[in-house]
């Protein structure tokens, strides 16, 4: 028993000073588990005697976690995930508003939530990837409008995600009712569900099937084809369709009652700081801090043609648009 | 049932055990499912059934899915237990060469997260598989692993080993002094077989096609790599409550999936318990094996390496992907990805690990508990103690994941973001094939030994103790290994609820399957694959040890 007790002392001394001068962020984050090291490693490395503790799961699954945990957060600070989430998570009353951060002040107003409940971290466009050895063995161009994806060729031979798993999904349907309105983009969707050889839970998965040639075309945001393609020496080919394209504004926020307000604050400044803006170019994602430094060769908004995306609209509107989409297409 | 009641007052540690065997099970299985169900159908306090409305008027998105998993669940079973008969039949009622290998080799995908064999399937059969371009270059051959093929493919090689170690138990239980016997008296082979070793191998039968039904059934790892246009309940289920938030439509889904699972489980009990044998005398047989004769033996060879060698080369290629540059396109040999795992996985490892080690012995033990009241005692409610604690095998693992979040997510037990969390799902997901396997065992125990020590004054615990339990050491055993692995290797239903603190690594491999990161996912796979290999021969040998040096002898 007397071993027991010194056993025990010496266990709590132990973690007591192991622990010690050292404190706790807890955080969300829907950015890929590769990349969310980068950001909160060098963030680690700045702010020594912060250690942060995360999860990584999808924007939407984080939406689901915060909603089922709301009476006892877990977390302090959700970074990365398109900013429609973060307007629905704002309307149920999970985030807490803070408008003296660091980027408050940079920020155009669409990148930012009005009331402060969350602020954009960087941009980024839907795009196709396409697998060149496809193209090539085709004789094929990579598609630069929508209507390409419903040629002969493409059938049973492209790859996209669910919209109702993953941001960039739902962002691609929302892109297409903003450009051939509701009833119209929804069948559009329906007619490309035809060509689809499988959806994919994750958006930027179908990237890498494009290289591996499970598929010939994917449809996924601009930095992913970059990041997860070109940049790691996949056959892969990068295009935008000249109708008009969607885009997401990456979003962050601090948890509404979460344990570490004031160490969620430093993290929240820092992540919009010129310096940590600047890690995006490993990504190749467009910061939004204009003094950050750029990716060479990287695709900025006035490169592409943008259509007049209205993240509010799309937010309010998912859940009609998605039972919608399940019923046209059975999925 | 009046005796019963008095017999049971009479023994109050029964009456006492039996209580909180009872509370454990209403609060950790039946609790949350009631959440989900009540999910399932109210909606802020009023019946609102919406989603089983639109299943009867026939939404294709909600019917489609159904029928996909039953015609999956259906051929899974089928040749999920054909295959394991094969392999059982061979390692316990013949002398082929290699048996020990054989043996190993019917095991070994247990120890593997299920996806791994998806993902494994889609370097060799996809697309751009391996085999896929070899008899393309040569015939013009094409066909798409996605969908149907894949799945049955997949989980048959997945959930196998389940219907394995159950046969290996039953078939080995059978004294071969009988087979000698009709021998003796003049039946063929090949009669001997069917009348004698195969209907005293169809409880197995039933718990083993019945185990791989309901595993196939709840399988969402496999088919959210590898359904492609073939949409499956769970994974319909799974998308609805982690992408779409929406609750009523997951609850509603995965009830729609009780119910053939449920009809499974009932048919099974009534087919099983109206059949008992009793073979074993107290005395485990020492009679050998007779030598089976050439034309038995060596076709019943050639079949089992031809399925050893397809096993063996879906992990073949699991490791040949760990230490591949870039999957598809940089074949070229690196220990990257491992360097990767190591760094981002190793605290993800360690937690699996401590939770998997403290849920392991106490699920174990409570299961075999299970086992032993629910086979062996008489008492009220003994059906329901049978009932309730399996129910949790027939439930989808998201299912009882998100009913973990309903239910002990707020005061009087609040356990969100804790480990407790993790190990209660651990343990009350997991017992239930500990307790299938310890009645398998104990159905081939002839009660009378236990009721020996009783009259002879032993008390509960001494007779579970003393008698039972080495009685059933082996299935106890392998129901240990087997509970361990299937807690490190768990996903569906602790996805739900890790945490910021208790992260696990098989919801890091999971990442890296959802983003197609075929390398590094291999890597991931190749280390869980090696640190449950490595623990369960540990425990094999130290729990193994321990129960000789009781004086405990052979099997």
């Amino acid at each position: 028993m007397r071993k027991l007790g010194t056993l025990l002392t010496v266990a709590l001394v132990g973690a007591a000073l192991l622990g010690w001068g050292q404190q706790v962020l807890h955080m969300y984050t829907a950015f890929d588990v590769d990349e969310a090291k980068i950001y909160i490693e060098a963030f680690q490395a700045r702010y020594p005697n912060i250690k942060v503790e995360w999860v990584r799961l999808s924007a939407g699954e984080l939406l689901a976690r915060l909603r089922a945990e709301a009476g006892n957060p877990q977390a302090s600070l959700w970074l990365a995930g398109p900013s429609d989430t973060f307007i629905l998570a704002k309307q149920d009353g999970l985030l807490e508003p803070y408008t003296e951060s660091l980027g408050w002040q940079y920020l155009p107003d669409k990148f930012k939530d009005p009331d402060g409940y969350w602020v954009g971290v960087y941009t980024g466009f839907i795009a196709f990837a396409s697998n060149k050895d496809f193209l090539a063995k085709h004789g094929l161009e990579p598609p630069t409008s929508w209507y390409d994806l419903l040629s002969p060729e493409f059938d049973k031979n492209l790859s996209m995600a669910f919209p109702y798993t993953s941001g960039t999904g739902y962002t691609r349907l929302a892109t297409l009712v903003f450009l051939f309105g509701e009833k119209d983009g929804l069948e559009f969707e329906r007619r490309i569900s035809e060509h689809i050889h499988h959806y994919t839970k994750a958006g930027s998965a179908c990237v890498t099937e494009v290289g591996l040639g499970e598929v010939a075309v994917g449809i996924a945001f601009s930095h992913d084809v970059i990041a997860k393609g070109i940049a790691k020496g996949y056959p892969v080919v990068l295009s935008f369709p000249k109708e008009g394209t969607g885009y997401e504004i990456g979003a962050m926020a601090l948890i509404k009652g979460g344990p570490e307000p004031e160490l969620a604050k430093v993290f929240y400044d820092w992540m919009l700081s010129a310096e940590a803006q600047s890690l995006f170019k490993r990504w190749y994602r467009v910061p939004l801090n204009p003094e950050a430094e750029l990716a060479e060769g990287l695709v900025t908004a006035d490169q592409v043609n943008l259509v007049d995306y209205d993240a509010l609209w799309a937010a309010e509107n998912r859940d009609r648009l998605i039972e919608q989409w399940q019923a046209l297409t059975g999925y | 049932m009046r005796s019963a009641f008095r017999r049971l007052i009479h023994d109050p540690v029964l009456l006492g055990v039996i209580l909180v065997v009872f509370a454990l099970l209403a609060l950790f299985i039946v609790f949350p499912l009631v959440k989900v169900l009540q999910t399932s159908l109210f909606h802020k306090g009023t019946f609102e059934p919406k989603y089983f409305l639109y299943f009867f008027e026939g939404r294709p998105y909600l019917i489609r899915p159904l029928l996909n998993s039953l015609t999956v669940g259906v051929l899974v079973a089928l040749f999920g237990t054909a295959v394991a008969f094969v392999f059982a039949y061979a390692v316990t009622r013949t002398d082929i060469p290699g048996k020990t290998a054989f043996r190993w080799i019917a095991t070994f995908p247990i120890i593997s997260p299920p996806f791994v064999l998806a993902l494994s399937a889609i370097l060799l059969l996809g697309r751009n598989g391996l085999i896929t371009q070899l008899l393309q270059a040569r015939w013009g051959t094409s066909w798409s692993i996605y969908g149907l093929p894949g799945l049955v493919l997949t989980e048959t090689l997945a959930y196998f080993p389940l219907a394995f170690m159950t046969l290996e138990g039953v078939l080995a239980g059978i004294d071969p002094a009988l087979e000698e016997s009709a021998l003796d008296l003049g039946a063929s082979k090949l009669r001997t077989f069917f009348r004698v070793t195969l209907p005293l191998a169809t409880p197995g039968l039933a718990a083993a096609l019945l185990l791989v039904f309901i595993r196939s059934l709840e399988d969402f790892g496999n088919p959210i790599v590898i359904q492609g246009r073939y949409p499956v309940l769970t994974v319909q289920a799974y998308l609805a409550i982690t992408g779409m938030y929406n609750l009523p439509l997951g609850a509603t889904l995965s009830i729609v999936l009780l119910v053939p699972t449920l009809l499974a489980f009932v048919l099974q009990r009534y087919w099983v318990t109206r059949r008992s044998y009793v073979t074993v005398t107290g005395r485990p047989s020492t009679a050998g094996l007779r030598s089976t004769e050439p034309w038995v033996k060596w076709p019943l060879f050639a079949v089992v390496c031809l399925l050893s060698g397809i096993i063996l080369l879906f992990y073949a290629m699991v490791v040949y992907g760990a230490f591949t540059e870039l999957w598809g396109v940089n074949h070229a040999f690196t220990f990257e990805n491992f360097a990767y795992v190591f760094s981002t996985g190793a605290g993800y490892l360690m937690n699996t690990l401590k939770l998997a080690g403290v849920a392991t012995p106490i699920g174990g033990i409570l299961g075999i508990l299970i086992a032993y009241l629910v086979s062996r005692k008489r008492f009220p409610g003994r059906g329901a103690m049978d009932f309730l604690s399996m129910l949790n095998f027939a439930v989808p693992g998201i299912i009882v994941g998100i009913g973990y979040i309903l239910a002990f997510n707020t005061p009087p037990i609040q356990l969100t973001g804790t480990a407790a969390i993790i190990v209660l799902i651990f343990i009350f997901q997991r017992m239930p094939v500990g307790i299938r396997d310890g009645i398998a065992m104990l159905q081939q125990v002839d009660p009378t030994i236990d009721e020996a020590a009783s009259d002879l004054g032993a008390g509960f615990f001494r007779t579970f103790r003393r008698v039972t339990l080495p009685l059933v050491a082996p299935a106890f055993i392998s129901g240990m290994a087997y509970m361990f692995s299937a807690c490190i290797t768990s996903i569906s239903a602790v996805i739900m609820v890790v945490s910021a603190r208790w992260q696990l690594i098989t919801v890091a491999l999971l990442h890296e399957v959802d983003n197609a990161d075929l390398s590094q996912a291999a890597a991931y796979g190749v280390v869980i694959i090696l640190v449950v290999l490595g623990t369960i021969l540990l425990l094999d040998l130290v729990v193994g040890r321990m129960l000789l040096g009781r004086g405990r002898h052979g099997r």
